[in-house]
């Protein structure tokens, strides 16, 4: 397997404190509105637990892009080095297909520029041996990045329920689950 | 809710419509004797076309770039959409430059080849993973069944005394077809996974979806009472049409929607 980059959500050690989210837009700057990467509260459905669990989602650096595959003026690559997909804004034309298209709601619209962006892995930082700004900030170690191919397999899981399972489009981002709190009953 | 999308509603249903009509002239072509002006057809072909594509700039926020959406034929439907809104576009100017009292075959067979082309690539555009109620042939079907409903609608105006009834089974099968579809789907989405359901819901709670099955229950009914097309009934179509398709674009859920929630 190629190496591919990928955000290594461990649900376990998030607190929902939204501080990657936050880093994220201190780094980028994007309007208002304009959200790169978001923090989930897990429905009760999936985790029935006062105590509340998290997902911190951004792009997924997907296998398959189906940003990529629909863009009609070639805005998004895929790097062949890391497997990061980054997205050019200079091309993009603001049609809004890789918006509708991606399930996973990566691709934002930024209505200043008048066209489409998204998270693109800080490449420029991962190419001068930083680490993305989100993953740099958490403060519990929840967001980290991992390569694929040297990933040991694990108690990690793709498709977490709350997660969309979209095979063909094949995902990077993988998630270890909440522990189940302990209930003490008297 | 979505956003209404505007601009691609009117350019999807009017360039469908464009598409109809050129396809039930060419059916009528081959069928025996010619409709009644050609060449104003086509200029109601090429207008149609042209005004859809007009619209679909609104869509982007760099219009000047349209150019360049057709650099991703490879893998982008909506590249491929582009070439082929572009050369029925082309075929239809051909066609009013070209026709005077007869219809040339080839154009009219050229034209509506390229533009179910055109229905099939816009249908695939929108039937992205990110809509799984949509994620399907669905799109192309409500797209095909626009054309041929608002195709022999607008078609009756060109067609001869003795095509009016084919102009007209068409009309009647069409809505009915359509009528049954859009009144069973919501219906089929409520068993499905959770954004499926909740696009079912969505859909029955819309004014969008109910004016539009509305305008069709009233298309067939009329066409019905009179046993004929009358002038006016295509226009009320056409606006039902675009209550419908301003629903397609605002009342599907996107799997963003729910994330963190059960699938
Ligand atoms: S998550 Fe969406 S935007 Fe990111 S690579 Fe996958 S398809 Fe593209
Ligand atoms: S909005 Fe930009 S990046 Fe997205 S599909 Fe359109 S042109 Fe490509």
């Amino acid at each position: 397997m190629k190496k591919q980059y990928a955000f290594l959500v461990d649900s376990e050690l998030c607190i929902g404190c939204f501080t990657c989210a936050m880093a994220c837009r201190n780094y980028y700057h994007p309007p208002e509105g304009v959200i790169w990467r978001q923090v989930y509260p897990l429905d009760e459905e999936i985790y029935p637990h006062r105590e509340r669990a998290f997902y911190s989602l951004a792009c997924n650096h997907c296998e398959n892009p189906t940003c990529l595959n629909v863009c009609p003026v070639e805005a998004y690559t895929k790097r062949e080095e890391d497997g990061v997909v980054v997205h050019h804004q200079e091309k993009c034309i603001g049609c809004g297909n890789c918006i509708r298209s991606c399930p996973y709601g990566a691709p934002k619209y930024n209505p200043v520029e008048k066209r489409a962006e998204k998270c693109s892995f800080c490449h420029e930082r991962l190419d001068a041996g930083l680490k993305p700004a989100c993953i740099q900030s958490c403060p519990t170690g929840a967001l980290s990045m991992v390569d694929l191919a040297e990933l040991e397999p694990g108690n990690q899981v793709q498709y977490p329920a709350g997660f969309p399972k979209m095979e063909d489009v094949n995902p990077s981002t993988r998630f270890i689950l909440p522990k189940l709190p302990r209930l003490v009953r008297r | 809710m979505q956003s209404m999308e505007f601009p691609l509603v009117l350019f999807t249903v009017l360039s469908q419509a464009a598409v109809g009509l050129a396809l039930m002239g060419a059916v009528r072509v081959s069928s025996g004797p010619q409709g009644r002006s050609p060449r104003r057809e086509w200029i109601m072909v090429a207008g149609l076309i042209g005004l859809g594509l007009l619209a679909s700039l609104f869509h982007l926020g760099h219009p000047t770039g349209a150019p360049r959406a057709l650099v991703h034929l490879s893998t982008a439907w909506l590249s491929r959409e582009v070439l082929l809104a572009g050369t029925f576009a082309v075929l239809a100017v051909l066609a009013v430059l070209v026709s005077k009292t007869e219809v040339n075959p080839v154009l009219a067979w050229a034209g509506s080849l390229v533009g179910l082309g055109l229905i099939l690539s816009a249908g695939m555009t929108y039937a992205p993973p990110a809509f799984p109620a949509v994620n399907n042939a669905l799109p192309a079907t409500f797209f095909l069944l626009s054309a041929v409903t608002l195709g022999a609608g607008f078609g009756s105006w060109f067609a001869s005394e003795s095509r009016q009834p084919l102009m007209g089974g068409i009309f009647g099968a069409g809505l009915l077809v359509a009528l049954v579809l859009y009144l069973v789907v919501p219906c089929v989405w409520l068993s499905g996974g959770a954004v499926m359901r909740m696009t079912g819901q969505t859909w029955l709670g819309s004014g969008f979806y109910w004016v539009h099955v509305a305008v069709l229950a009233a298309c067939l009914l009329v066409f019905r009472l009179t046993k004929g097309i009358p002038v006016w009934l295509p226009v009320l179509l056409l606006l039902g049409e675009l209550a419908g398709r301003a629903g397609f674009f605002a009342d599907t859920i996107h799997t963003a929607a729910n994330l963190g929630g059960l699938y």
